[in-house]
């Protein structure tokens, strides 16, 4: 047992501390001053022993201020923190069915949930009740800010360990919201700093970064540069877009779309074959879904809006995944359909999703053609160099269906290969159980493709940037 | 079936004594505390009569129920909820009367209950909640016959009709309550945006007392769920022992749900800052059939925002006495909260004590609000430290104009003065400001 536990925890606490100060009408440095005073006194408020973490789910209160007191008599200071998880109550089902998954064959880590509070009886007596005024004209500005710290931690680590990692982190979170701030404050209009995390390739570590709200990821090009050069990463990809931010396990997804179905699928054995699949995060697009009815013409429309996800989770784009009638508009703009287009169930193929993805994201798409689709068995070698290239999902129409290939298992010695298909027609609930037994969702050998029927492949490529 | 009321036994004794006199109209409060099932009276107190200037108290023996001073009624309500700990509240009315004007005696106290309401509800910073009774509870009594009549009125519902109530005597009810117990700190910086400071500083309280209400509350050092027992062992054991002391901590929950909607700062304009700082001692009791954890953490929340709220109150009440126009610039100390026994209870009761003021002064206004004969050496004043922050001193960063003002107290701003007079001059005032609410009515009415 011991052997496949899993030892890898990340502790996030978030909370929100309340941001006040006073700015003076004329002079500018004493605004500089009141706002680096206004952290300040949330700095000491973090110090004092008035700060409490709580450990979401269950009874466990900590004072990491006061030597980690805590309110379950058995932890201490010292206690390893992998011991909290056996305080946490995982009452809802599908929590419980990841955790399990879990345990068989996920390594990554498992993630605490922590809540900040303050507390505000005390045991000595402080000073007697007082109220002071100050009259002066100036500006009063407040805003919440949303604390939200992560560590990683062994689970030999100590609670100790955790809870002044913590408090240090609190710390570096609010020097790096008061520079944001500072930054790009116009004057008295002072944004919000929110905290984003993110996970460079090849870590568990996670790291986080402050961005102004308001501000676009297009207008924060240069801090992006500098945090490109600062951890080494190539240029040709965005990681530190606010969509590129870590999703943390457990989390719902508030649109309800169901992400990366394929992830819960196992691969296929195919003799020395490798794994060519889809880069990044998705979500499922099909058939019924945002109240439109569909079903039976809008299966390339469902395609087409599976890959623009898949920009826009990448962090390529801001643009929210375009609806039928954007889509119908689009093609109507670039002159490819009349204006009587709009509106109608007409279906679109690979040529006009091609022109769609590059009229809305700006993103061109190679186009590959097999006469039969008997041929597609032999395009392997293609397919397994978009994966590892481009990483996209593509869109492939061929007669009056349409799919989306998210991966190969593809043998280079034996030619043998298996499509991972992602079926637009599914007309349910986004039950993932559903998707994957009955094969919405599945691993689909040659004869998948009608042999006689012939297929254009649309390949979008991704723009080299930040 | 109506509610039903258990009653400490002295309260029966009270009323004897007064209804004693009879031929005159007596009015007065009952204290004591709600429950889910019935509720608890341990205390009547008579409605203290009013001096006013060139009359004599003996004269103004009240004859008919037309003479009630329905404001006044009010008034003392209204200062006596600030001197009940968190759990106690006025609980309704008794009315004594003569025979002949019995009639009306129901539509009096009707009218009496519902004044009685408003005027404690303006000073209460929470809003109720589902689980808070309604009812309360009016006792008319013949002075004559001695005879008396039970009945309650719901104040949720201004056309509610008199139920009947079920009334019962019983001795030491109180006398082995737990006490609840916190000492809470407080730094709030409030922004005076309006014209009027004193509306500022109530809607930066009103703020702080959500957090209060919404704050996660610990009964000795557990967090309160919703069906947990206060009192823990075997119920027999409890009820024969004394009086527990039960701990409470109060935690800020941090949370903010509009956050995500919001991207730069809310910036006002506003004419200067209110800052309260200190710490509190409050004190909150619960009645031993049963009692939930939630509810200790309710009563104990209550007082806490109602100490904070009454202090803040009375200073500006102050002030309005001795015509300072506004708020001064500066820090003031406000009036420090001390106890003292409500003898036979196991229960006490609280005042606050300003500068300027003695023991002995609070002892006569224990004995003239809740008839309380007490001795100076009765008052607990230790609770809570005389010396406060120096709010201006700590403050590094307050500008050069308001460091320049002198710290002041309200002993200097407030001369020295007995407390009878300073008695007097505050119903007086009060009952200036009820003349005005009347005047402004009357307006209403006219327009």
């Amino acid at each position: 047992m011991v052997l496949t536990e899993n030892n890898n925890f990340i502790f996030r606490l978030k909370g929100v501390l309340e941001f006040s100060c006073q700015l003076d009408s004329s002079n500018e440095a004493h605004g500089q001053n009141a706002i680096s005073k206004a952290f300040r006194v949330l700095r000491s408020r973090i110090s004092s022993e008035s700060l409490v973490f709580m450990v979401c789910n269950s009874p466990i209160l900590l004072w990491p201020n006061k030597s980690c007191h805590s309110t379950v008599e058995s932890l201490s200071e010292r206690t390893p923190c992998r011991d909290v998880q056996q305080h946490i109550d995982l009452e809802d089902g599908p929590n419980r069915k990841s955790s399990k998954r879990r345990d068989k064959k996920d390594a990554s880590p498992i993630t605490v949930n922590l809540k900040l509070l303050m507390e505000v009886t005390e045991s000595g007596s402080g000073g007697a009740l007082s109220l002071c005024r100050v009259t002066k004209k100036q500006q009063c500005v407040m805003m919440p800010l949303c604390m939200d710290c992560v560590i990683n931690a062994g689970g030999h680590d100590t609670l100790g360990f955790v809870c002044s990692g913590l408090v240090a982190a609190l710390h570096a979170q609010l020097s790096d919201m008061e520079q944001t701030v500072l930054k790009y404050r116009k004057d008295k209009s002072l944004p919000l700093p929110e905290p984003f995390h993110f996970q460079l390739p090849a870590s568990d570590r996670l790291f986080t970064v402050i961005y102004p709200a308001a501000v676009t990821d297009d207008q924060l090009l240069s801090v992006r540069e500098e945090l490109h050069r600062k951890h080494d990463l190539p240029r040709d990809r965005p990681y530190f877009r606010r969509a590129n931010a870590f999703h943390f396990p457990g989390e719902p997804y508030k649109d309800g779309y169901l992400r990366s179905p394929h992830t819960h699928l196992n691969a296929p054995s195919i003799e020395d074959a490798k794994l060519y699949v889809v880069r990044g995060v998705y979500s499922y697009h099909h058939y019924m879904q945002d109240r439109v009815d569909d079903n039976g013409w809008g299966c390339a429309y469902r395609s087409l809006q599976t890959i623009c996800s898949w920009f826009q989770q990448q962090g390529y784009t801001e643009r929210t995944v375009p609806t039928h009638k954007q889509i119908q508009q689009a093609l109507v703009d670039v002159g490819d359909k009349e204006p009587s287009f709009l509106g109608s169930r007409q279906w679109i193929g690979s040529i006009e999703v091609q022109a769609v993805l590059n009229q809305l994201l700006g993103v061109n798409s190679k186009i590959l053609f097999v006469s039969r689709g008997s041929e597609l068995a032999s395009k392997g070698r293609e397919l397994a160099n978009h994966f590892q290239t481009e990483g996209t999902p593509i869109m492939i129409g061929g007669g009056v269906l349409a799919h989306t290939i998210l991966g190969v298992a593809w043998s280079e010695t034996s030619g043998q290969i298996r499509f991972l298909i992602l079926d637009p027609h599914y007309t349910g609930g986004e039950d993932i159980q559903t998707i994957t037994d009955k094969g919405w969702c599945g691993w689909k050998g040659p004869e998948f493709w009608d042999q006689n029927a012939y297929y254009n492949l649309c390949l979008p490529q991704t723009p080299k940037i930040i | 079936m109506g509610r039903g009321y258990i009653v400490e036994e002295c309260v029966e004794k009270y009323l004897t004594n007064l209804s004693a006199a009879a031929g005159s109209c007596e009015t007065g409060l009952f204290i004591g505390q709600c429950s889910a099932q019935r509720d608890f009276v341990v205390l009547a107190v008579r409605t203290p009569h009013r001096e006013t200037e060139g009359a004599a108290e003996s004269q103004r023996t009240l004859s008919s129920l037309d003479n009630i001073d329905v404001e006044w009624v009010a008034e003392h309500a209204r200062q006596v909820s600030r001197m009940l700990p968190g759990g106690l509240s006025v609980l309704g009315l008794f009315l004594i009367a003569p025979p002949e004007v019995s009639k009306e005696a129901q539509n009096t106290l009707k009218k009496l209950v519902f004044s009685v309401d408003k005027s404690i509800s303006k000073s209460k910073l929470w809003d109720l909640s589902e689980d808070d009774v309604t009812e309360r509870i009016t006792l008319h009594i013949c002075s004559k016959t001695r005879k008396a009549v039970c009945k309650t009125f719901d104040v949720k519902d201004p056309k509610c009709s008199a139920k009947p109530a079920d009334w019962r005597y019983q001795s030491g009810i109180s006398s082995s309550w737990p006490l609840i117990t916190c000492s809470v700190q407080l730094d709030l910086q409030i922004p005076v945006t309006s014209e009027n400071v004193d509306e500022s500083i109530k809607d930066g309280l009103r703020m702080w007392a959500k957090q209060i209400e919404a704050a996660l509350c610990l009964i000795n050092g557990k967090a309160v769920t919703d069906d947990s027992e206060l009192l823990l062992g075997p119920k027999k054991s409890t009820k024969a022992s004394q009086q527990q002391t039960v701990q409470a901590q109060l935690l800020i929950l941090t949370e903010d749900a509009d956050a995500g909607q919001m991207s730069s700062a809310v910036v006002q304009e506003c004419s200067g800052s209110v800052c309260v700082r200190g710490a509190v001692h409050c004190r909150a009791y619960i009645h031993t059939n049963k009692p939930k954890t939630r509810h200790a953490a309710q009563a104990i929340k209550r007082d806490v925002v109602n100490t904070v709220f009454s202090r803040v109150e009375m200073l500006l009440e102050d002030l309005l006495m001795s015509e300072a126009a506004d708020l001064a610039c500066g820090q003031q100390d406000l009036p420090r909260r001390v106890f003292a026994p409500l003898s036979g209870s196991g229960l006490s009761v609280c005042d606050y004590i300003f500068p300027d003021e003695s023991t002995a002064d609070v002892a006569e206004r224990f004995k003239e609000m809740l008839g309380c004969d007490l001795s100076e050496g009765d008052v607990d004043t230790s609770m809570e430290a005389q010396t406060c922050f120096s709010v201006l001193g700590v403050e590094d960063g307050c500008d050069e104009e308001a460091t320049q003002v002198p710290t002041q107290s309200s002993a200097e701003t407030v001369p020295k003065k007995n407390a009878a007079i300073q008695y007097a001059a505050g119903m007086a005032v009060a009952a200036a400001v009820a003349l005005l609410a009347t005047a402004t009515s009357l307006l209403y009415l006219t327009e």
